[in-house]
This record gives structure tokens, sequence and C-alpha cells, in this order.
């Protein structure tokens, strides 16, 4: 029988070959993009910025900064002085604020650790193709932010009774006649202790990629509700206008047939995330020279919690339970592995399925639509086996 | 020093293996300086698409879509809409263009990875 120390000695060199020097080859074939503290994510668009995590790094609860993912959608601000940035607080409140990055350091300080996705994540792997940028898997990552709840800022400025919506405006400059970055969310997801104006992300300064001096923090959804380079909050009677609260970031209301056309009345805003899962290794088309192999990956929900992750070794016809990490919170990812020994050599399909705490499954087929919001089918890869 | 045994020589093949592969992408990695894949293709409507594009985003963004015909009229369109300038002319010549290099049947588009500036000089200077 295999010792556990043998075991984790055979995986770890398993890993090294099938997991790091695969990804390092393709990667090879390209030129390298520099970009100040990103290091070796998949660029999907150097101007604006959009860079993707490559599964093979989700190997730890906490992404470190220079591998989380980046979505603008215009481009950063100019550099500026942060002695200068203010945030003002308007609309239906009893008193208008503007506080500087001095006034919101006087304030109590809250952290979470919130899994952050983007909407788009996985657009590339729906079918039919959808516009927009392509992510691979990777637009999620898990982090600590913090900094003051949005309602103690909200409460110092004083919510009136007509409050509905509180609208987010960031620095970033929007180039021609593109319609700039501005949506919403509802008063009381605002008004959760858990929804910050953070200042820090993994108890450093955010830094510029991630929207410096403070963002907005909207835990458990999609990334587009944490607005970069926060300075307005806007306390609004009804949800906010313009390009993207409508036609973007929207879902049909009922499920559609793959390519079919969706009515904007039969749409609603996307908030949270819903119940995912991912193979972090082996890599996809990885050869495995081995007789154990641990298979891991990272499981998120949104505002639920991961009850379960399972994983297929056979295209789905049995399933194993997979073993939790230890790391948990409220809005974060949670770690899993499985220790897998193939019976035999050969050509595997594995899949992975998460299961949260309101019953969710993750599905077999993604819920195809338009803009390729929200794709949480099964995660897959295909291995080929020799045992020694 | 006793002799090794057969285990141990197999995993000392595994490392060598991979340090084998490192050093070949490591190769691979230095010579590759002219292999970008973020350009418009040659064509009659490539100058202009450049010149309506690039004021607000690289051509990557463009090259990664495989997009049907009509998806692509919806497309130009709306970044039309957006600022884009394209003479109403040559419209429909951007949309042909752009439908016939980047359409639903292309494979896949291989995104390149980022470095930090200090990486990628260190890269450059091998």
């Amino acid at each position: 029988m295999t010792s556990r120390r043998d075991f984790l000695k055979t995986a770890s060199a398993a890993a090294l070959v099938a997991g790091a020097a695969q990804p390092l080859l393709s990667w090879a074939a390209e030129d390298f993009v520099p970009i100040p503290g990103k290091d070796g994510l998949i660029v999907r668009s150097s101007r604006f910025l959009d860079l993707e995590t490559p599964v093979e790094f989700m190997t730890s609860w906490i992404t470190p900064v220079n591998h989380f993912f980046v979505r603008n959608h215009m481009f950063e601000p100019a550099k500026f002085d942060a002695k200068a940035w203010q945030l003002s607080i308007t609309g239906e409140v009893e008193k208008p604020l503007t506080l500087t990055l001095a006034d919101l350091e006087k304030l109590s300080v809250h952290s979470i650790v919130n899994t952050v996705e983007c909407a788009g994540n996985g657009r590339s792997l729906q079918n039919p193709k959808v516009p927009g940028i392509q992510w691979g898997k990777g637009a999620v990552g898990n982090a600590r932010f913090s900094g003051p709840s949005m309602k103690t800022l909200l409460e110092k400025a004083g919510v009136k009774d007509t409050a509905k919506h509180v609208q987010f405006r960031g620095l970033d400059q929007v180039p021609g006649k593109v319609p700039p970055f501005i949506r919403s969310i509802p008063i009381d997801k605002a008004m959760d202790a858990d929804t910050l104006v953070a200042t820090k992300m993994n108890g450093a300064p955010l830094t510029a990629h991630h929207g410096f001096p403070a963002r907005a923090v909207t835990p458990g959804w999609a990334g587009a509700a944490s607005c970069k380079w926060l300075t307005e909050i806007a306390v609004l009677d009804k949800p906010a206008e313009g390009n993207f609260m409508n036609p973007g970031y929207r879902l049909p209301n009922t499920p559609v047939k793959p390519g079919e056309a969706v009515k904007p009345e039969d749409t609603h805003s996307v908030t949270a995330l819903t119940v995912k899962s991912l193979i972090a290794a082996p890599c996809d088309g990885a050869k495995l020279r081995a007789h154990a192999y641990l298979i891991q990956g990272v499981a998120w929900a949104g505002e639920a919690d991961i009850t379960k992750v399972q994983i297929s070794t056979d295209a789905g016809a049995t399933w194993n339970e997979a073993k939790l990490g230890r790391d948990q919170a409220k809005y974060a990812w949670r770690l899993w592995n499985y220790s897998w020994k193939p019976a035999k050599s050969g050509d595997y399909v594995v899949f992975s399925r998460a299961t949260d705490s309101q019953g969710r499954v993750q599905p077999e087929a993604p819920a195809w639509n338009p803009s390729g919001y929200l794709f949480n089918a099964y995660d897959q890869v295909k291995v080929n086996v020799q045992a020694q | 020093m006793s002799k090794p045994s057969k285990s141990k020589l197999r995993k000392l093949r595994t490392i060598i293996l991979t340090l084998a592969v490192f050093a070949a992408a490591a190769a691979l990695a230095g010579e590759s300086s002219s292999s970008s894949n973020d350009q418009l293709p040659a064509g009659p409507m490539q100058e202009k698409a450049v010149a309506a594009c690039s004021t607000c985003h690289e051509a990557r963004i463009i090259v990664q879509q495989r997009l049907s015909k009509p998806a692509w009229t919806k497309e130009v369109d709306k970044m039309i809409k957006w600022g884009a300038e394209v003479d109403p002319k040559d419209r429909d010549a951007l949309i042909d263009y752009f439908s016939a290099n980047f359409g639903s049947d292309q494979p896949a588009y291989a995104a390149p990875r980022s470095a930090t500036q200090s990486t990628a000089q260190s890269k450059a200077k091998k």
C-alpha cells in the first residue's frame, strides 16, 4: 500500500509535470505582455485591461493580488493624488456628504473575505458564441476586503424613506461616446453590514487595477456590482438607468434555447452569483504518470454556502464526494480536493459539480443567454493516465 | 552510500524531465518576440478598422470574437453609436471583413500571458 507520504510525493511530482509544465509551454508560444503587478495572467485585453487568472493558480484560499483577475470596462483613471480624492454621497439623503480618504480612514473598519466573479466568466464556453470579452474559466478570485461598511456612510448622510437603489460611479475614463459604467444595487443590499467601501485588499491599499483608493464591494454578487475607483454614491428612488443596467447585465426571466433572441422586457438584472466549482488540478489535457492523484479546485455560491462538491472520473456515470477545505467565510469560495486512484491507464473525463445551501446544483448544461452571463455548467477536464 | 532504489530513480527521472520542460519553455519564451497575434489581418478594410476601433481598445478585443454575421452587424452598429468613426459607405464592408476573419467557425484565439515589468525585462535580456 502507498503511504500518505509517498502519495503526496508522487502527487506533487505529477502536479509539477502535469500541472505546471503544460501551461508554461502554451505560455511560451506567445509574447509576454508586460503589465505592472500582474504575473502570469491570461491577457484577454491589455487596453482596456482585462486579465484572467489561470485555473491552475486556484489552489490557495486567498488569491494574491498579482494573480487576481482584472475586469475594466474603460480606461483606468490617470495617476492622481490620493489626498485630492473625494467621495460624495448624494441623492435621496438628508445631508449630502463629501468625504476624503482621511475621513474614510477614521471610520471603523470591517473586513470580509469575498469571492468576486465577473458576470461574463466562462463566456467563451457558451455555444453559440456571444460577443464580449471571451473569458475562459478564471475571471474569479477570492480576497479579503477591508474598509467601512457602506451602511455607516449612508447613515451619516441620512437615507430618506424614498430610497430604493444606490448608484455607484467610478473615476474610470470613458472614451468616445461610450456610455459611462454606472450601475446601482437595491438599498437593502447597500445597507447590509457586509457591503463595503473598501480601501484595502488582502491587507494592503487597493492597487490601481483594483480601484485605488476605494471601491464598492457588494459581497456574493457579480463583480459589476462592486464599482472601482468609487467617487460617487447616489441614493435613488428607482434603479439606475443606462447601458450597463439595461441592456447590459441582464438575464432572461425564463430559460431560452441557445441562440434565441430575448425581448428586453423579459429580462432582469444580474445580482448574486450562482453555484459553481472549478477544477484547478489536473489541467485539461494533462498526462498523469502516477497511480494516485489529488484532484483539487474551488467552489462558491454567491450569497449561499457550498454544502457539497462531487467529482466524477467517468464522465458523469458515478460521483464521489470531495473533501472541503478548512478555510471558510460567508461569501468566500471553499477549496476542495479528491484523492483519486485510477484503476487503470487510459483517457478520463473528470467532472466537478457543486451543491449549495439553497439546494442549487451546478447543472450539466449552462443556461445559455444572449450575453453569456453566469456560465456554471459542470467543470470538466480531460486527462490521460499512464499508471506506473 | 547505498544504491538508489528503483522508485528513487524514477522520481529523479521525473524531476529531470520536469526541469528539461521548464528549460525548453524558458528558451522558447526568450525567442518569441514577433509572434504577436493581436493585430487585425491584412485586407482592404484593415486600415479603416484600425482607425475606427483603436482609439478605444486594442485589436485583441476584436480578434478573440467568434461571431455570426448578424452578431457582427449588431456589434459594428453599437460601436458606431458609441463613437467609432466609420464612413457609412464602409459599414457593410467592415461587417464582411470581421465576419470573414472572426466568424463562428474559426478556431479559438490563443491569448498570451502577462508578466510584471521586471519579469518581462529579465526575459528580454536573456
